[in-house]
């Protein structure tokens, strides 16, 4: 039973990948628009993509203290 | 049982042959150049022969351990959320704190040494060698630190650059085949605390007792009970971000090595640059970048 509210809650990593996925988009556009600003933006990037990350391994948290006996 | 011994003689059979038929074609190949020059399908067939070769020799070892050290495959992973517990001099201790306190030694007794053996020889007109690679560490780190916080960075660059280095010391023990005290919970919390200190005491610095908690109600003073929740929340986010990203890689790899049971040499090796290195490089990143960013927030 704990292995299925487990797998439920790695649903949370839904979001974070659609929120990776538009950051990711977006940081890619903005680089086709000024490819010389392309160091700053990787930085925020890579910043912006920690903290979406942030509720999937909340998750994975929760799911690991549901799963791990 | 006999079926399993008859398969186990074939693969050996197979991959011996394979790897002797790569060998001698090596050969012939190579001699074949060395008389009558070099084209193009020669080099591709010499290629060929080669990884023939290699995976010949992975697959016989694979099967050598298999057979004689009764590495299975499909073995169950069994993980925990804190690590198993050894007996040092009587006491009950977990395993990633003695991996911690010998990651610290190391880092100390290194310290000692460039302190008192390497840094009086540097010379600091003319630079060479190791001398440019530390000051292009230190240069870069200071940078990093005075983009992020214009003031205090002088204090706050050498704690952030020990926070690098033990963090990705800590990654690399892994590679060694412990469990990296990162992906312990109380380590990553404790790192967290320290954070949250950090926060608290330059935002008082700057601003005086009276002035911090005035920040803390600065639009509104409704909104003064969330912005202390989420201030408490600042090390725990930190912790639980730390510690799941490095115990979801340890995990990975985990699996990774269960599935392939006694053929886990070299293809482990392989992925473990992405999850044993690349990943907890861009943690320690990350961490020390959001760790800078809360304390400009509350400097600013």
């Amino acid at each position: 039973m704990s292995a299925i509210g487990a797998g439920l809650a790695m649903l949370a990593a839904l979001g974070a990948g659609l929120g990776m996925g538009i950051a990711t988009g977006k940081a890619a556009e903005a680089v086709a628009r000024q490819p010389e600003a392309s160091g700053k933006i990787n930085a925020i990037l890579l910043l912006g993509c920690a903290l979406a990350e942030s509720t999937a391994i909340y998750a994975f948290v929760v799911a690991l203290i549901l799963a791990a006996k | 049982m006999v079926k399993t011994k008859t398969v186990t003689i074939i693969e050996f059979a197979l991959s011996a042959v394979a790897f002797v038929f790569g060998l001698i074609g090596w050969c012939a190949v190579h001699s074949h150049i060395k008389h009558n020059g070099t084209s193009k399908a020669l080099k591709k067939k010499s290629r060929l022969l080669m990884v023939l070769m290699i995976v010949a020799a992975w697959f016989f070892i694979g099967t050598a351990i298999t057979a004689f050290w009764n590495g299975k495959a499909g073995m169950n992973v069994e993980f925990s959320m804190f690590s198993d517990r050894v007996s040092v001099f009587g006491f009950s201790m977990a395993k990633t704190s003695l991996t911690m306190w010998i990651i610290t030694a190391i880092v100390l007794v290194l310290c000692l040494i460039f302190r008192f053996l390497v840094f009086p020889k540097f010379d600091p007109d003319n630079p060479k060698g190791f001398q440019n690679i530390m000051e292009l560490a230190i240069e870069a780190m200071d940078n990093f630190t005075k983009g992020s916080i214009g003031d205090y960075s002088g204090e706050l660059s050498p704690y952030m650059f020990s926070l690098a280095v033990f963090m990705v010391m800590c990654a690399a023990s892994e590679l060694i085949g412990q469990r990296p005290p990162t992906s312990d919970l109380i380590v990553t919390l404790a790192m967290g605390l320290i954070t949250f200190a950090l926060i608290n005491i330059y935002g008082i610095r700057k601003k005086g007792f009276g002035g911090r908690v005035k920040s803390l109600a600065k639009p509104n003073p409704v909104i003064f009970p969330m912005k202390v929740i989420s201030d408490i929340a600042v090390p725990i986010s930190l912790a639980c971000r730390l510690f799941g990203n490095m115990i979801g890689g340890m995990i990975v790899m985990d699996l990774i090595k269960s599935v392939l049971g006694g053929y886990a040499s070299g293809i482990p090796a392989v992925l473990g640059l992405y999850f044993n290195l690349f990943h907890p490089l861009i943690q320690t990143y990350i961490f020390i970048i959001l760790s800078l960013t809360f304390i400009n927030e509350a400097i600013e």
